[in-house]
């Protein structure tokens, strides 16, 4: 029993070690490469190297190593939250854990309805994504969610889904949508159809880049204001931006953590509303009974 | 350190950023869901077989009592059928025996009776045979002596009279 305790505990403990791991990695290596800058500036990610491929290659940047951490670190925290869980819950994580599953099934089951009631784990894997991504600039690291590309793949793996569950429907019923209400709207609707993943994306991207160069241009400001009002200070004191300290960490509190969690979910509810608002269910029962009854008279007629 | 401008699209990273999600996606399926399901699921088919036995056993239970009352109401019925039927036996057995006592002893009385009755003959003969015989003797002792009418006369008074007395 006492073996078995051991086990257990040391299989926790290298768990929780797995899930800092990647986080922990990923701040080494900013510290490693990171040169300080003079003055302001808001850039993109920085690029590592740059695989030669076609479409103008592929740069390993600090968005694409910083979401593998994340997706890494996840991976280790889901293998934690079920270690040890049994039928009789006798541990408080898989309160949580269970409490986590059941919440996300509701929502989901709330919000796209009991057909959609398999996409629990996908909405579940975008929040868990996004808001981890955006927490990361918690750490002064790069969040990868400030990268365009980042997001924009996910809006156009959701546009998929989208048009794959409008498809349901049928290609003449998906096709005649976009001439409703008057054949003259057909441009305005395809642009509309488009417009869905593209403002997902900028939606998501611009609040998180926007917190972080609203935080810069802040500690910029606060470093500017200080050396005016304290700049009279003997020595090394002048130097210090003293005006620095608090401000940035309540504003810090609004843009990455409140701000992040916000859009994760914003961006998982505009998922999952699109995803069930274009699906048209009654048009998809009709044709499904349809083939099921044609399905049944060719039974007949082949007995 | 190169870095990207601030919007730079990119065909590769936009792909493995939909790889990406679509990883995580089955991570949290297979490591999360997965397991929290199974177990819920098979908590609930527990519960759910629980309350299935504690129904059954109510019913048993409910069965078995309707009936031990079923049977507390018969007992007392029973029990007075019983008893009446006892009392009925042991009556009717009481008046076999009394009237079997009552044969026998009349038989008895009758018996006796007539026992008594046979006696009765029996000492009348045995006087008969008795009066014969002193009879006889007086008869024998008169011839012996000189007989005279008149102590004859005498003599057989006597006896007789003698006789009377006994």
């Amino acid at each position: 029993m006492t073996k078995k305790n051991r086990s257990f505990i040391a299989l926790d403990v290298l768990l929780i070690v797995l899930t800092l791991l990647p986080i922990v990695a990923v701040l080494i290596l900013k510290v490693l490469t990171n040169v300080p800058s003079e003055g302001i500036s808001i850039t993109g990610a920085r690029v590592f190297f740059t695989l030669p491929l076609p479409l103008g290659g592929l740069p390993i940047t600090e968005s694409q190593i910083n979401s593998a951490a994340v997706i890494l670190s996840l991976f280790f925290l889901c293998l934690y939250m079920t270690h040890g869980i049994a039928e009789r819950p006798n541990t408080r994580r898989q309160l949580l854990v269970e409490w986590v599953v059941e919440k996300t099934e509701s929502m989901v089951s709330d919000s796209m309805g009991s057909f959609f009631a398999g996409y629990a784990p996908f909405i579940a894997a975008i929040l868990a994504l996004s808001a981890l991504s955006s927490l990361m600039s918690l750490f002064g690291l790069y969040p990868p969610t400030s990268d365009i590309n980042i997001v924009a793949g996910w809006a156009i793996l959701v546009f998929i889904l989208i048009t794959y569950y409008k498809l349901k429907g049928g290609l003449g019923n998906y096709l005649k949508g976009f001439t409703e209400p008057i054949f003259i709207m057909t441009p305005l609707n395809i642009l509309g159809e488009v417009a869905t993943p593209v403002s997902m994306a900028f939606r998501h991207y611009g609040n998180v880049l926007s917190g972080s160069v609203i935080a810069v241009l802040i500690a910029a400001a606060l470093q500017g204001l200080s050396s005016l009002l304290l700049g009279w200070l003997p020595g090394v004191f002048g130097e210090i931006p003293f005006l620095q300290i608090g401000l940035p960490a309540i504003l810090s509190l609004y843009f990455d953590l409140f701000s992040g969690c916000m859009q994760a979910y914003i961006f998982a509810m505009l998922t999952m509303l699109n995803i069930s608002g274009g699906f048209p269910e009654d048009e998809y029962e009709r044709r499904r009974q349809k083939k099921l009854l044609k399905k049944q008279q060719k039974t007949k007629t082949n007995d | 350190m190169q870095t990207l401008e601030i919007i730079s699209v990119n065909l590769w990273q936009i792909l493995i950023s939909l790889c990406n999600l679509l990883i995580m996606f089955l991570i949290v399926k297979k490591f999360l869901y997965g397991p929290v399901k199974k177990v819920m699921t098979a908590r609930q088919a527990s519960i759910d077989a629980g309350y299935e036995n504690a129904a059954r056993a109510e019913a048993d239970a409910e069965a078995s009592r309707a009936a031990w009352e079923d049977k507390l109401a018969t007992a007392d019925a029973t029990a007075n059928a019983i008893v009446e039927k006892a009392t009925v036996q042991a009556q009717h057995r009481a008046d076999k025996i009394v009237a079997e006592a009552e044969e026998k002893a009349d038989g008895m009385i009758r018996r006796a009776e007539e026992n008594i009755a046979l006696q009765e003959k029996k000492a009348e003969a045995a006087v008969r045979r008795e009066i014969v015989d002193v009879s006889a003797l007086l008869t024998e002792k008169m011839l012996r002596r000189e007989i005279r009418s008149e102590d004859h006369r005498a003599l057989i008074d006597d006896f007789i009279d003698e006789m009377g007395e006994n």
